[in-house]
């Protein structure tokens, strides 16, 4: 099996201006307090990918995201796994975009609660 | 002449009793189950490896009880949802956390 590839949020909003699809994988109740500013997004909560997988594009770079880039893994691998070739995991998930100034909506405070991300890797912008 | 007589039977003796233990071990094996818990260490996990150990130790049940946190092991299984519960290289439970009922009633 190949290792899923992980990109940082940096990297992740460049793809965005390029016309890569987010796909958020949090629940609607997640998404409705905050969440990404972006043209090309959707939302497909983890426990329906499996029967809306059809409407992401094979064709596209897309990028799976969520609150700390955990599920997100899941679903990337589940993508490779149904024949993706162009989708990538977004690292530190909305909790990192956040704390990087990217655009968002909704209430970021909302996130502070669940704000512990420590991440010490050198590889993470 | 009689030692080695007495050496020979000695180490004929331990040829049968480790092939004894050979056999007894394979079957051992050949009847324990492998079961699985598949997850990333949130508490249903916890809950579940929990349920499926206390199962096993109640019912003295022959199986090995293994935890994988590895995503790329998990994701092997192509589940999206944790926790998960395999049998014998069979997916019995995704996404929940089995009652101990369940359980008993998938390890007879």
């Amino acid at each position: 099996m190949k290792l899923a590839k992980e990109i940082c949020p940096t990297t992740t909003l460049g793809k965005v201006h390029k016309g890569a699809l987010i796909v958020d994988v949090r629940k609607e109740e997640e998404v409705a307090q905050v969440t990404f500013d972006v043209p090309n997004y959707i939302n497909i909560p983890i426990d329906e990918l499996e029967d809306h997988i059809n409407e992401i594009p094979k064709d596209k770079e897309i990028v799976m995201v969520c609150l700390s880039g955990e599920r997100s893994l899941k679903t990337t691998y589940f993508l490779m796994n149904a024949g993706y070739e162009n989708v990538f995991n977004m690292r530190d998930g909305i909790i990192k975009w956040v704390a990087k100034g990217f655009p968002t909506k909704g209430d970021v405070a909302s996130l502070q609660s669940i704000s512990s991300c420590d991440c010490s890797s050198s590889n993470c912008c | 002449m009689i030692y080695l007589i007495v050496n020979h039977k000695k180490q004929s003796d331990k040829k049968i009793y480790l092939l004894n233990r050979l056999f007894a071990i394979n079957k051992i094996k050949n009847m324990s189950k492998t079961i699985k818990i598949l997850g990333t260490g949130c508490p249903k996990c916890k809950t579940t490896i929990a349920i499926v150990e206390e199962v096993v130790n109640e019912n003295n049940i022959n199986a090995s009880v293994e935890k994988v946190e590895d995503i790329m092991e998990i994701m092997k299984y192509n589940v999206l949802l944790t926790p998960v519960l395999v049998i014998d290289e069979e997916i019995k439970i995704k996404g929940r956390v089995p009652s101990k009922k369940e359980v008993e009633e998938l390890l007879k």
